[in-house]
């Protein structure tokens, strides 16, 4: 479509492939001989050439290298080596978890964000803005999973309003709506202390331009100033660090889920750490990776949509 | 008719950036403002839409058609911009909506104050422009302000200026950021406009050749203070005022190019709170009297109409 | 010059932690590790000032400890991957060209993995230690010093004296030593200040998910995850550690906007308006 998509668009290919290869090299030519990883030193050599032969790592390290990559191109990752199935199958059934958590915590602190953020510009010097601005520092400085422990006191432990943690299951969306609710507000809690900030300074800097007074010039209410003409001016910065707050907010889960025990990716991780399942580890933080650098790659063509000065032939 | 009486703008610490300045137009009248940066002609003009900045106080009063406003009355001054007075500015470069197409921009106020639909105000846009002999205005309607050049964007600006009929329009220095060959085209365009549709023109410059090219009568402002007032061709030909004198012997012009060094008026304009508490010209003048330091001088009618000058008041 | 109130409130706290660290190298109220098993979960006393655990350890030394854990990762972490990046920007801009498009570019890559992340990858590997928390958040750090002082050394390197220095026939290695390193300072320590508070909350939460710190070397994090087990018995030994961890972080990020705001013009004057 455009010059600056194509340059972004073999930006995106090109980061992913150095993404796995950097994934790949710390996985597998680091530790030396991963079958000594994931049998522990006291294991014997007839153990570990077994499993050197069921996982092919006595094929050089390119050809495994492609054959994981151009695998996971098809949805094959390889076979867990502690739960014995395909990954893919364990990842198909956590992500719905890791999902919802991520896309729940995300709307949210977006709307916080954007209301904390216009409302604190909008007084700006008054005591509104000044409270915001104490939740936003307050909220950069509380780590997720200590608010999250916070609010199990709080709504789980004090009031029995919400249970502490685990996961019924989605047979019952009520009960598994009630287990969402903490995490997703720890989770947006915190990240929004950061984009209600951004949002603020970035509405307060389009405020001061010329066209806005232009508008008002033209009789036009203040709100819809605010709305039609200074907010739109004041996404690129916002949406730059929802982008980046994405990978924030797709690590954050991985803490969360094991704060609250929910059965997501962040949980699998942690067992297939605990297990040294290599094979389900590497494919996992290809995955995290991978879902940041798509979030940065979307930001991209959100600028195209936002700005116009973006789409011509050049920029 | 719109005027302003004894109106005053003063900064957070007191001083006053204008001084009880009077003023009136007549619907159809072309009005200039001439002085230097910081004379306060800005923020006069900015009084006069209800849109002086923030931590300034004004006082006086502003009526408009016949009703008096307050200055900080912000929900009545809404009503009245974009209908009664409408403004544009000095950088049309930055003043309008990167992310808007052109005829949103201009559809905009007719939609919300006229309460067209979206097609109607778009067919209603086009015209606007047309007027405003913007090339390709159909074009232009579906393009984004840096697709224009400046001239033309000054051009939208004036047509967004434009849409609601207003009484009264205030350039300020509308053509400062253009080159000399739209500026002019821009200035006429200016006055066809007020001709055309009975418009009133406030125009602030400080440029002498634009304002003599454009208006009928024109203000001289100096630290705050009207200090001459009158037709245009008659001050620009005999000026009374000492600091209106400086200013016109300070212009280029093509017979005296080459010939001699340009005169200048000593010095610079000082900040607010160095001004004088008298005439503010005071310390700059080379006529000046004892008294002009602390002694505010009052209008004296002059042959071309009036001037603040202790030296006319009493026999030189 | 007035001292801006976020500085100042940053600086006291930072002091206060920074303190609290260099006293528990030589003295804390109890040894850090000591158990008493009878005498768990004590309320706050004249001996235990916030009480004990539920092994019976004194919770302010434990604290203290964890502070100078906290710390030492931070300025270790912090420190690396200050000076490497700080060096890859100052070798970009004096050389530009391929070398500092290739050095961005391998930047860009840098930011496809949250230092989380990064962590939890060398744990899977080598197993949890404090070292590899060190050196995931040293790595992730490279990439952000080499933008930030890449971009400050470009400036530096358009002014009058740079190109007098170049014209008298000076290396392009001694200019960046003796001219853009020192005016590229501001923007760099502003930066670290910042880093140190995300390198203080991710030791937190890889602490916390036990790929940190092992026991009995105490951590705010690990304290944290400890005290959740036992959060209907004990609610407040989830409270302290917490509240450190705060602190510590809110200490460095308003020193960091405190510091940008006196050396950044630009910001000052938005601010100001």
């Amino acid at each position: 479509m455009s010059y600056f998509l194509v340059r972004r668009g073999i930006g995106f290919v090109l980061t992913l492939i150095a993404v796995s290869v950097v994934v790949f090299a710390v996985m597998n030519v680091l530790p030396g001989d991963p079958s000594l990883t994931i049998l522990g030193i006291d294991s014997t050599e007839e153990a570990r050439a077994a499993l050197r032969e069921r996982l092919g790592l006595d094929e050089p390290v390119v050809s495994r290298y492609l054959a994981w990559t151009f695998g996971a191109l098809r949805g094959e990752f390889g076979t867990s080596y502690a739960f014995d199935v395909p990954v893919a199958e364990l990842i198909a059934e956590r992500l719905p978890m890791t999902l919802s958590l991520a896309i729940s915590g995300m709307a949210l602190t977006v709307v916080l964000a954007l209301v904390l953020g216009i409302a604190a510009a909008a007084r700006h010097g008054g005591p509104g803005d000044w409270a915001i601005m104490l939740f936003s520092q307050l909220g950069i400085a509380v780590p997720a999973f200590w608010l999250s422990m916070l609010l199990v006191l709080l709504f789980a432990v004090h009031l029995r309003w919400l249970p502490p943690g685990g996961f019924p299951g989605w047979g019952d969306p009520l009960a598994a709506a009630r287990a969402l609710v903490l995490p997703t507000v720890a989770l947006a809690l915190v990240q929004s202390a950061v984009l209600a900030r951004v949002t603020r300074s970035s509405v307060l800097e389009v405020m001061r331009l010329d066209f806005v007074r232009t508008a008002r010039a033209s009789g036009l209410p203040r709100a819809r100033v605010l709305w039609r003409h200074v907010l739109p001016n004041a996404l690129v910065p916002i949406v730059t660090i929802v982008g980046l707050q994405f990978a924030g907010l797709v690590t954050g889960t991985i803490v969360i889920e094991n704060v609250f025990y929910l059965p997501g990716l962040g949980r699998l991780l942690f067992q297939s750490i605990a297990n040294r399942d290599l094979v389900t580890v590497q494919a996992l933080v290809m995955l995290f990776a991978a879902i940041v650098v798509t979030a940065n790659f979307l930001v991209d063509i959100a600028y195209l949509l936002i700005d116009p000065r973006l789409r011509g032939a050049r920029a | 008719m719109i005027a302003a009486r004894g109106l005053s703008i003063r900064t957070g610490a007191g001083h006053a950036a204008v001084r009880s300045a009077d003023l009136a137009i007549r619907p159809g009248e072309r009005l200039g403002v001439v002085g230097e940066s910081g004379s306060g002609k800005t923020l006069l003009a900015l009084a006069m839409i209800g849109m002086v900045p923030e931590g300034l106080q004004v006082s006086g009063e502003i009526a408009v058609g016949g009703t008096v406003v307050a200055p900080g009355d912000e929900a009545a001054w809404q009503r009245l911009r974009a209908r009664e007075v409408a403004m544009i500015f000095q950088e049309p470069m930055s003043a309008l909506n990167p992310l808007a197409r052109v005829g949103d921009t201009i559809a905009e106020p007719l939609m919300v104050h006229r309460g067209l639909t979206r097609s109607a105000a778009r067919a209603q846009a086009r015209e606007l422009l047309e007027e405003t002999g913007i090339p390709q205005p159909e074009r232009r309607l579906d393009q984004y302000p840096h697709e224009l050049s400046g001239g033309q964007r000054q051009r939208v600006l004036i047509a967004l200026a434009l849409a609601c009929d207003p009484a009264l329009l205030i350039a300020d220095e509308p053509t400062t950021a253009l080159d000399a060959a739209v500026a002019l085209r821009i200035t006429d365009l200016l006055v066809r406009l007020a001709r055309e549709r009975r418009m009133a023109l406030l125009f602030i410059s400080h440029d002498l050749a634009a304002v003599a090219r454009t208006t009928e009568a024109m203000l001289v402002m100096y630290g705050g203070d009207i200090v001459e007032r009158g037709a245009t061709d008659r001050v620009l030909a005999d000026p009374a005022h000492p600091y209106t004198k400086g200013l016109i012997a300070a212009r280029p012009s093509l017979a005296q190019r080459g010939r001699r060094r340009l005169p200048t008026i000593p010095g610079t304009v000082p900040p607010l709170e160095a001004l004088a508490e008298g005439c503010r010209f005071a310390g700059r003048c080379p006529v000046e009297l004892p008294r002009c330091v602390h002694l505010r001088p009052a209008a004296t009618a002059t042959a071309s109409g009036s001037a603040a000058c202790h030296l006319l008041g009493a026999a030189p | 010059m007035r001292v801006p109130f976020n500085l100042a409130l940053g600086a006291a706290l930072v002091a206060l932690v920074l303190a609290v660290a260099l006293v528990s190298l030589v003295w804390t109220p109890h040894p850090h590790a000591a158990l008493d098993v009878a005498n768990k979960f004590a309320p706050p006393s004249a001996v235990h000032w916030l009480g004990t655990d539920q092994l019976g350890r004194d919770l302010v030394s434990q604290l203290m400890v964890a502070a100078r854990n906290s710390m030492a990762v931070a300025v270790l972490a912090v420190g690396i991957g200050c000076a490497l990046g700080t060096g890859l920007g100052l070798l970009a801009a004096a050389r530009g060209g391929w070398t500092e498009e290739a050095i961005m570019r391998l930047s860009d890559l840098g930011f496809a993995f949250p230092a989380l992340l990064f962590a939890i990858m060398l744990a899977a590997v080598f197993g949890p230690s404090l070292p590899n928390v060190v050196i995931a958040i040293a790595f992730i750090n490279i990439p952000t010093f080499a933008r930030v002082s890449r971009a400050a050394a470009n400036q530096v390197w358009r002014r009058d004296y740079v190109w007098a220095a170049r014209a008298a026939g000076m290396g392009r290695f001694a200019i960046s030593r003796d001219h853009i390193l020192p005016n590229i300072a501001a923007p760099v320590i502003v930066q670290m200040t910042i880093e140190f508070a995300v390198a203080i909350l991710v030791e937190a939460a890889l602490s916390y998910l036990g790929l940190g710190a092992q026991p009995p070397n105490p951590s705010w994090g690990r304290m944290l995850s400890e005290a959740q087990t036992l959060m209907y018995l004990a609610p407040q030994l989830a409270i302290w550690p917490g509240l450190c961890i705060v602190t510590a972080v809110l200490g460095f990020s308003l020193l960091g906007d405190g510091l940008r705001d006196i050396t950044d013009p630009r910001l000052t004057r938005v601010r100001a308006a």
